[in-house]
């Protein structure tokens, strides 16, 4: 549906995407992962026409999408990661001003500000004022804006942000539920476990490029076998820390304030090696947690840093 | 369909907006009506703008005044039983109660109103044109019979009616107010018993005319104060060539109606920047709205609102201020190449409010530029009592124009008369808008997208 060749966008000398390919499948949920000024935000502006790249092609059905925006146009639909709505204007205002600008007018538009608020979960409220909503009613609304042509592609960049976890909810269950509809999705985020409960295929970028990419499995994959395992004692110090990283099998190992991180093949075999020398140490432990790979491990795995670093 | 759903959008916003709505159309309405009253009476006051220039055309004959007096002298003060010594003393002194070396020298000569008046003898014909021409103010007329009518009114005990007729140029309201109302303090100052007395006694007394004389004192200084009332300063309204004089009312209508129009562009100047921080901006170009749509839109309610704003204050003055705006297609016509003319000033400060970045180039606008064009244009005061270097400034303001226009319509001029003034207006309209299109349609710097950014970061 969606093909991404060599795409590159800078700033002067900034250049915030480098060179990134990927491709997004008819129907699926495309999840685009990195933390704060990974390039995913640029990415989302060029692929919904708004900045022109550098270099590189965006394909849409074919389409070169620079050369032939309205193919895309009306066919895409984008949640923007700020609230962009009308404040002094009611819900229902704003999704009729959304939905003529898509050429929306009369009962159809009715119909779909209907369909639309059924969806996002705000028939009750629409008509009252945009400014008298709370964050994740804006949020629901900034969604629905974004649906009332009823586009085959979405991209939403970072809807969820500043929510509380009750509309954050509702959100994620509104975008599994159009996916099941039909919609094709392109989801950006730097939360890993939105990502990881919604995307069937998924990009992980950072500093402008694609890093890993692939189904969750085939990223966890990547690091298979690595367990990781933290620690947190009463005290820290460095003889502590070089009697616990002289045990065997421990493939790698951070520690930072009074925490230590391992990463190993096998928890199970060394984990009682692990305690018994701290407790050997004088030290105490105050929790141990063994936790399986997932996207935050793999990010790891591949930067050295944690997403919401 | 776009630009439509943008324009019924953007009036939605506006209207929901109270502080705005303020600005537009309540402030202007007050301080039309607060203006309008206030300052009905005290432009000149507070005038010390540059002279004023009159013609004074002389009606009556001299000699043939000074014959008549002498005549009657002879002949009716004879009749009351003046002796004969008396009336030939009174007739040499009539030189030195001259009515003229009274009016020009004493009144217009005197340091206080030649500070304002600068006055000229013309004939009548030539005073018209100068009138018409606009190089003079006014026009003092002094009737036919001037000279003896005042003579007998100053040395005899008889009443003559005199009746000095002002004619003001209706385009230079404030001038002709001035002119007025100096000649009336002509008139009253004339009047008053002071001067009444010491002509009467310097009458008296040059004549030699003793106790005897001063018996019937009391009488003839009766009818020579009765004399002196009668010389009036007739404020001629009725207008130059059919022309109706504008009242303070009309005139500060106009010029509120005129200054406040400009708010509609300062409005519109936030418009863009403000879609484009609240990220709605970049969602309308999503849906496929190219620039050149959006700023149509922000035109066309730049253009609505001034429209509103020109039909609400017209209407309100003409029904509660009962101001005459003129021939109405001349006033639509104004209203509305000013509204075009002010939706193009808005586009070319939303665009440059847009490429800027911030809302500086909006808040100057409003609160110093507009003040700058109201001052030049003449909407706090008449541009007649400024300068003369600000009266060249003028033609900057836009409100000043349209001023111009709308003075003209109320005096009673028809279409062709202002039709330069509309097609300036136009002509200012189509020229920001074209600049407007110019600014906004520069390649997208990385300012733009620097801003973004940094809304992002901040978010």
């Amino acid at each position: 549906m969606l093909k991404v060749e060599n795409l590159q966008k800078n700033f002067g000398n900034i250049m915030a995407v480098d060179g990134i390919s990927f491709e997004v499948r008819k129907g699926e949920v495309f999840g685009l992962l990195g933390p704060n000024g990974a390039g995913k935000s640029t990415t989302i502006s060029v692929l919904s026409t708004l900045l022109p790249p550098s270099d590189g092609v965006v394909l849409f059905e074919g389409k070169n999408i620079f050369e032939e925006p309205k193919a895309i146009q009306s066919k895409l639909g984008v949640v923007p990661q700020d609230i962009a709505l009308y404040p002094t204007l009611s819900g229902y205002e704003n999704l009729s001003f959304w939905g003529n600008l898509y050429g929306l007018t009369g009962r159809e538009l009715k119909k779909r500000i209907e369909e639309v608020c059924e969806i996002i979960g705000l028939s009750e409220r629409i008509k009252d004022r945009v400014d008298k909503y709370s964050g994740g009613m804006k949020r629901r609304l900034n969604i629905g804006a974004a649906l009332l042509h009823m586009p085959e592609l979405l991209i939403m960049d970072e809807p969820t942000v500043g929510i509380d976890p009750q509309s954050r909810n509702h959100i994620l269950d509104t975008v599994l539920e159009l996916n099941r509809q039909g919609m094709t999705i392109i989801y950006t985020s730097h939360y890993m476990e939105e990502v990881e409960y919604l995307c069937s295929r998924i990009c992980i970028m950072d500093q402008g490029k694609i890093i890993a990419a692939g189904s969750k499995d085939e990223l966890v994959e990547m690091i298979s076998g690595k367990t990781e395992i933290a620690l947190l004692l009463e005290s820290m110090d460095q003889e502590i820390v070089k009697t616990v990283g002289s045990i065997k099998g421990i493939d790698s190992m951070v520690h930072q304030e009074n925490q230590i991180l391992i990463r190993c093949e096998n928890a199970d075999m060394i984990l009682a090696d692990i305690i018994a020398s701290i407790t050997a140490s004088g030290n105490h432990l105050r929790s141990v947690d063994v936790k399986k790979p997932n996207l935050e491990a793999v990010f790891l795995h591949l930067t050295g840093k944690a997403l919401r670093d | 369909m776009k630009i439509r759903s943008i324009i019924r959008k953007d009036l939605k916003t506006l209207l929901s907006d109270k502080k705005a709505l303020i600005i537009i159309l309540l402030m202007p309405i007050i301080l039309m009506v607060i203006l309008g009253f206030a300052l009905k009476g005290i432009f000149i006051e507070s005038w010390e703008g540059s002279k004023v220039n009159i013609a004074i055309v002389k009606q009556y004959v001299a000699e043939s005044d000074l014959k008549g007096f002498n005549d009657a002298l002879q002949n009716s003060l004879l009749a009351q039983g003046m002796g004969a010594d008396t009336a030939s003393e009174l007739s040499d002194a009539s030189d030195e109660v001259d009515p003229e070396n009274i009016l020009f020298n004493e009144f217009l000569g005197s340091t206080e109103v030649s500070d304002i008046i600068v006055y000229r003898i013309e004939s009548e014909k030539n005073a018209k044109e100068l009138l018409n021409r606009g190089e003079i103010s006014a026009i003092v007329v002094l009737p036919e019979k001037y000279l003896y009518n005042m003579k007998i009114n100053l040395l005899t005990p008889f009443r003559n009616e005199v009746e000095i007729k002002v004619l003001t140029n209706p385009d230079a309201t404030m001038d002709g107010q001035i002119v007025n109302a100096i000649m009336q303090a002509y008139s009253d100052s004339m009047s008053s018993a002071i001067i009444g007395k010491n002509v009467l006694i310097e009458a008296a007394m040059a004549n030699n005319m003793g106790n005897d004389s001063f018996k019937g004192m009391e009488a003839v200084m009766t009818g020579i104060m009765a004399a002196l009332e009668a010389v009036r300063v007739e404020v001629d309204d009725v207008a130059l060539e059919g022309r109706k004089p504008i009242m303070s009312s009309d005139y500060y209508a106009a010029a509120m109606l005129a200054m406040f129009i400009l708010f509609a562009a300062g409005q519109g100047g936030r418009m863009l920047l403000e879609e484009k921080e609240s990220f709605t901006w970049q969602r309308m170009m999503v849906a496929g709205t190219s620039k050149l749509g959006i700023l149509a839109g922000k035109f066309l309610v730049i253009f609505i609102i001034a429209l509103l704003q020109i039909l609400i204050m017209t209407i309100f003055s003409q029904l509660v201020l009962k101001v005459e705006w003129g021939d109405f297609s001349s006033i639509a016509g104004i209203g509305i190449a000013a509204a075009f003319a002010v939706a193009g000033l808005g586009t070319v400060l939303a665009a440059v409010t847009y490429r800027m970045g911030n809302f500086k180039i909006a808040n100057i606008f409003e609160t110093g530029i507009i003040q700058i064009m109201a001052l030049l244009g003449g909407s706090f005061v008449p541009i007649d009592i400024l300068p003369n270097a600000f009266q060249k400034l003028s033609v900057l303001s836009l409100n000043g124009i349209a001023l111009k226009a709308y003075q003209k319509t109320m005096m009673g001029y028809g279409l062709e008369a202002v039709v330069g003034y509309i097609a300036v207006l136009a002509g200012i309209g189509a020229a920001f808008t074209l600049l407007a299109v110019i600014i906004l349609m520069r390649k997208e710097g990385t300012d733009h997208v620097k801003h973004y950014q940094a809304a992002r970061i901040k978010a």
